[in-house]
């Protein structure tokens, strides 16, 4: 206890009545566990959809059976069906196809998961992800110090990589967003349950 | 503006317009203070899930809302170490000067070049959609200040080392 900087101790945390432990379960809607296996079953099922050439079936599908209680694989796996899909349908059928899906039966909780996909799928590769691959991607280490510690670890090159899924999921935002309106990013962002 | 930049703009403006919906909210860990929570995060429920808008890997928006604050960092392109060196500089340029810029954070969060703190008493006092048009304004110039500043820097590299070298011819 004596080599311990008790100023750096969080007291707030040790309390259990503080605001600080809230306990954020409390503010999560009930969802029901999904397991992984369930998830690859659902996301092989709506791949065989979209190869039949039923997209918009494919990607209602993937939307409403959104799973909220998979842990972070299978949550994953559910990402990579729907980008698969919003990369498979054309610039031109994205309108038509969101309007037909705001319009019918629970369109706006639809579009909303929807919303989700979308911001989630333009997280994926984030800087902490690039962390780890700075230190074994030797090629574009500088040869000698710059002089610039503060300025260090940044790969260069193959930057551009993801520009192009990155695109799609931007027009499809652009589309979505002229649709229903920036409520829908409001909910994205206060929505505990999380895709 | 390039074909890619504007729905990229356009993305972050919609998001930044629904991110920046603050309310006054006092401090719920300590008495009379009124700090941001996304800075300060001592009460995990008034924390909003964190957005990322990204052009590309290497260009990023992160929007990170909370009740009464938001944080937004960019993470500017750069294409060489050229241009890693100025980027460098000219945020700790920017950085020096926070003040002056009201809403500027003093560091950047890690992984992001310039990072902004907007709380609820910037949007009660100045415009809303004038700190988002701000925002994005910064972004286009900034692309456009760095790869003008790396043909400066080329050119007067070029002419350092043509006066240098003439003695020798």
């Amino acid at each position: 206890m004596a080599n311990i900087n008790w100023r750096t101790i969080n007291i707030d945390a040790l309390e259990a009545e503080s605001s600080y432990n809230f306990d954020l379960s409390t503010l999560t809607p009930a969802v029901q566990p999904v397991s992984t296996a369930d998830v690859q079953a659902l996301s092989g099922q709506i791949r065989q959809l979209s190869r039949g050439g039923d997209n918009e079936g494919a990607l209602r599908g993937a939307l409403e059976n959104a799973p909220f209680g998979a842990d972070e694989q299978g949550k994953s796996i559910h990402l990579s069906v729907v980008t698969e899909i919003l990369q498979n349908i054309r610039q031109a059928e994205m309108t038509p196809i969101l309007q037909r899906m705001y319009q019918s039966e629970n369109g706006s909780e639809v579009c909303d998961t929807l919303m989700k996909y979308l911001y989630k799928g333009m997280a994926q590769g984030a800087p902490s992800a690039n962390a780890t691959t700075n230190a074994t991607n030797a090629r574009n280490v500088t040869p000698q110090a710059t002089g610039f510690t503060q300025a260090g670890g940044r790969n260069f090159g193959g930057g551009e990589g993801g520009g192009q899924a990155m695109s799609v999921l931007l027009s499809w935002h652009e589309k979505l967003v002229e649709m229903v309106g920036p409520g829908s990013i409001v909910r994205v962002m206060s929505d505990r349950r999380t895709v | 503006m390039s074909q890619s930049l504007r729905p990229y703009l356009h993305c972050v403006r919609s998001t930044l317009t629904a991110a920046l919906s603050l309310s006054d909210f006092a401090s719920q860990a300590s008495e009379r203070h009124n700090v941001p929570e996304i800075e300060a995060r001592s009460s995990p429920e008034v924390i909003l899930n964190p957005l990322t808008v990204s052009r590309n890997q290497e260009e990023r928006v992160l929007v990170e809302p909370s009740v009464n604050s938001v944080r937004v960092s960019i993470r500017i392109k750069q294409a060489d170490e050229i241009e890693h060196i100025l980027v460098h500089k000219f945020d700790r340029f920017l950085t020096q000067r926070a003040e002056a810029f009201f809403i500027l954070r003093r560091k950047s969060v890690p992984g992001y070049d310039i990072s902004f703190l907007i709380t609820n008493f910037h949007t009660e006092e100045m415009l809303k959609h004038k700190l988002v048009d701000f925002i994005i304004q910064f972004m286009e110039e900034v692309d456009k200040e760095i790869s003008e500043m790396k043909l400066f820097l080329n050119a007067r590299a070029r002419f350092v080392a043509e006066s240098f070298l003439t003695p020798f011819d």
